[in-house]
């Protein structure tokens, strides 16, 4: 009998056919799928299936019986990926010069435990990259639309996602803006100017504006970006907030004070990682208004993307609160996508749901929260509305500035 | 100077204690923490934030914690709130005799939910938490083919006796029959596979050997025939209520989270009762990783399986059954429902149901803390009990005091006569 995977090399967001053929009819089969990070650690994933009537499993069609997930899932074996070492997040370093390498496996039985009497009856590797390369097709010559991308409280630079983006067409500037080289150590406050000289630098063209994408405190940031730069025309806001929470904003010789943190409404998870959900102070509090976001103000779109299980923070609230604040002002350049069962961290398509996960700045992991296969879902889904989105609001020929 | 005034220092470990922190300046924000190290010397930890009153008092019967690992108002909490640091690490008391679990209980700055921090502790106390009550007596028992370990309480007697058995865990796990003798029974932890020389599965439950023991329960001085009880969880449960339809002996059954169906053989004498259609590959991961089976079961309700049912009619005594709503190993409520079905349709009402809304498979005395998954024997992949933290200590509070109830009312002398 055969696996047959195809393809075998493609970009991290590519779904794949995955079949197995020449079986006995109605046999039991198990696929696992393993992965190893670039340190070391191995996330694992499977599934239990049983050969149609001919002898093949199809995963376009085949029903999974049991495993780490159930129903017809083709790439369910990827979203479904688990950390053999609780609260590792699967997060790629090198985006340009490796891929991940995931072994799936095919087992002639129900095997639930590996063994190491037992064998994998088929195995084939498969490599899944975050940026184009070699024999990809490659986009035609620039100029390419610009964007920023900003990720939240973990600090440094994480790329794979602007690797992504950018093997998508778009021009786009990984920014680190604390805990990176020689960036302050952590967070204290958020200067805008920053920000503008960033967006000043991707702008090659003066009616072309960039976009912004960015997640959790990128987030936040990203929103005051559409609020107060108007080189931004296009800004995507997943899982974050409407107003400056924790941290003092400042823009040219405006200072914006922040709602501050009430760490006594952390939440301690029967798994032990920590909810910081509960924890921000109220953006509708008379108190609290200097630090709302003047969402009404922004030139260009808005798109929030929030997971309804986020654990991390209230995102729907806060999206839904600047969305009810522009419809106020008579503004409808903002679209909400809420996700039911998605969590904080909404990520390209099969990437694997991370729960809980360490952070470099507490002793705890950290806890984001979703439903497993609604999350994947949402993934799916909110990548294909990225980038619609900023196609729609970036390209030079289309601009309405 | 903070202080942490406990009462009692030194009681059983379904007894809840009453704890206040004094001397703080007022409406302070602090963490209480409860520290436990078991005898593997493994740490399990509880922290919450609580605010001090005007009078710069926390009072844990009135105070409302904020955050940390439980919100609202329990005074309990730090104990069924604990979590161990190796995760899913399951608490359980190896010697239930000789030594109590010490718990320290202590004030700290706030900020030690996020940042280990040793100069944030400003009091202490620490608590001995009993799994026996003093005098209370333990006899290992090898008679015959019974393995177990007998306990006494203190006194005379004669006592009621009841049988202890836990599940798939195997060996002996003695901590719920200490507890029993400690509240006046003579509680026999009996072990029935992995243990000593009995077999090492139980796919075949071959209830004579559980009749055996509750004859030589019945047989002891100390114990009150002229029937024993039964307290019995998971696959227990399953021996509990095979053993109340077998034998005559039984007058009361506790079936908590179990299942009435046979998953391999159960016999007796020359009745067989043959296994339920399994679907092994109907396992599920969860998002935790964690293993959760009881979707491998057929359906007790399929006319395939109906030869698997323990005739629950046939029961002597009174059931109580206690499920969890929130079990994730097994679908108790549905099993015990189907069980107190099947007494309606014959019409016997000695079937009682306690069911809990949000309580997990592994429901123990008061104050345990929640485990929501452990390893088990014999499965690599930790297994998935279930359970929400707040209504799973809840449920454990009342349903130990509904089985004391249950246990003294029909085992007492005055109820042996209703039989």
């Amino acid at each position: 009998f055969a696996l047959i995977v195809t393809p075998e090399k493609a970009l991290a967001d590519e779904p794949l056919c995955i079949r197995a053929t020449g079986l006995n009819p109605f046999q039991m089969v198990t696929f696992k799928a393993s992965l190893m990070d670039e340190k070391g650690k191995l996330f694992q994933s499977q599934a239990f299936y049983k050969a149609d009537e001919t002898g093949n499993v199809d995963l376009e069609q085949a029903a999974a019986l049991g495993g780490d997930y159930v129903g017809i899932h083709p790439m369910g074996l990827f979203w479904s990926l688990k950390p053999v070492n609780s609260f590792r997040r699967l997060l790629k370093q090198d985006v340009m010069n490796s891929p991940f390498y995931i072994q799936l496996d095919l087992y002639d039985s129900f095997l639930l435990e590996d063994s190491p009497e037992v064998q994998p009856k088929a195995s084939q590797m498969i490599e899944r990259w975050f940026s184009v390369r070699g024999a990809f097709f490659l986009p035609p010559e620039g100029p390419f639309p610009g964007v920023i991308d900003l990720f939240g409280g973990v600090g440094g630079l994480v790329e794979f996602r602007a690797s992504l983006l950018a093997s998508h067409g778009f021009g786009v500037l990984a920014l680190a803006y604390f805990a990176y080289e020689d960036l302050p150590s952590c967070l204290l406050e958020i200067d805008l100017e920053y920000f503008e000289e960033a967006a000043n630098m991707l702008m090659h063209h003066p009616k072309s504006g960039i976009g912004v994408i960015s997640v959790c405190k990128g987030a936040e940031i990203g929103l005051a970006m559409a609020v107060y730069l108007e080189q931004v025309t296009a800004t995507i806001c997943i899982n974050g907030t409407n107003a400056f929470h924790d941290t003092q904003c400042k823009y040219r010789d405006m200072v914006i004070n922040p709602i501050p943190h009430q760490k006594e409404y952390t939440q301690i998870h029967v798994s032990g990682a920590i909810s910081f959900r509960h924890i921000k102070g109220d953006p509708r509090a008379e108190v609290n208004q200097q630090s709302v976001l003047r969402v009404e103000e922004a030139q260009g779109h808005i798109l929030f993307i929030v997971g309804e299980k986020d654990e991390c923070l209230n995102s729907k609230a806060y999206a839904e609160q600047a969305m009810e604040q522009m419809r106020r002002h008579g503004r409808s350049n903002g679209t909400l996508l809420s996700y039911p069962g998605a969590g904080h961290l909404i990520e390209p398509p099969y990437s694997p749901l991370c729960f809980a996960s360490w952070n470099p700045f507490i002793s705890r992991p950290l806890l984001w929260g979703g439903d497993i296969g609604c999350h994947a879902v949402a993934q799916e889904h909110s990548w294909r509305e990225i980038q619609k989105f900023l196609r729609r609001h970036l390209t030079p020929s289309r601009s309405k500035l | 100077m903070a202080q942490i005034i406990v009462h009692p220092k030194i009681a059983l470990i379904d007894e809840p204690l009453h704890i206040r922190v004094t001397s703080l300046l007022p409406n302070q924000m602090v963490v209480l923490q409860a520290k436990l190290t078991n005898e593997k010397g493994e740490d399990f930890y509880s922290q919450v934030f609580y605010k001090a009153d005007e009078s710069g008092e926390i009072d844990l019967e009135h105070a409302a914690a904020l955050g940390g690992d439980y919100v609202g108002i329990h005074p309990m909490g730090l104990f069924w709130s604990l979590k161990p640091k190796k995760i899913l690490t399951r608490l359980l008391k190896q010697d239930v005799i000789n030594s109590p679990f010490l718990v320290q209980l202590s004030v700290h700055d706030s900020n030690i939910i996020f940042k280990e921090s040793p100069g944030s502790l400003k009091a202490s106390e620490t608590v001995e938490r009993w799994y026996s009550a003093p005098g209370v007596q333990r006899i290992q028992i090898r008679e015959g083919r019974i393995r177990g370990v007998l306990f006494l309480p203190p006194g005379e007697g004669p006592f009621p006796g009841v049988i202890d058995l836990f599940g798939h865990i195997g060996g002996l796990t003695e901590f719920r029959a200490s507890l029993l003798a400690s509240r006046g029974f003579a509680a026999l932890a009996l072990a029935y596979f992995a243990y000593e020389d009995l077999p090492k599965t139980a796919e075949v439950v071959d209830i004579e050997y559980f009749e055996e023991a509750a004859n030589f329960l019945l047989s002891h001085p100390k114990v009150l025939g002229p029937r024993i009880g039964i307290v019995s969880i998971s696959q227990g449960a399953q021996i509990g209520l095979s053993m109340a339809v077998f034998l005559e002996q039984v007058a009361a059954t506790v079936c908590i989270n179990g299942f009435f169906f046979s998953v391999g053989c159960i016999k007796y004498k020359n009745e067989n009762i043959h296994s339920l259609n399994i679907f092994p590959e109907r396992a599920r991961i969860n998002d935790l990783g964690l293993l959760e089976i009881r979707s491998i079961f057929g359906s007790p309700r399929e006319e395939a399986n109906k030869h698997a049912l323990l005739p629950v009619e046939r029961a002597q005594g009174h059931i109580l059954f206690i499920v969890g709503e929130k079990d994730y190993n097994l679908n108790s409520k549905c099993y015990a429902e189907q069980a107190m079905e099947q007494l309606r349709r014959h019409g016997k009402s000695n079937g009682t149901l306690l069911s809990y809304p949000g309580a997990g498979h592994l429901i123990e005395p008061p104050y345990s803390p929640l485990c929501l998954a452990s390893q088990t024997p014999s499965i690599l992949r930790p297994v998935l009990w279930g359970g929400e933290t707040i209504p799973h200590a809840e449920a454990q509070e009342h349903s130990w005091k509904e089985i004391l109830k249950f246990l003294r009312h029909h085992l007492s002398p005055a109820s042996s006569s209703k039989l």
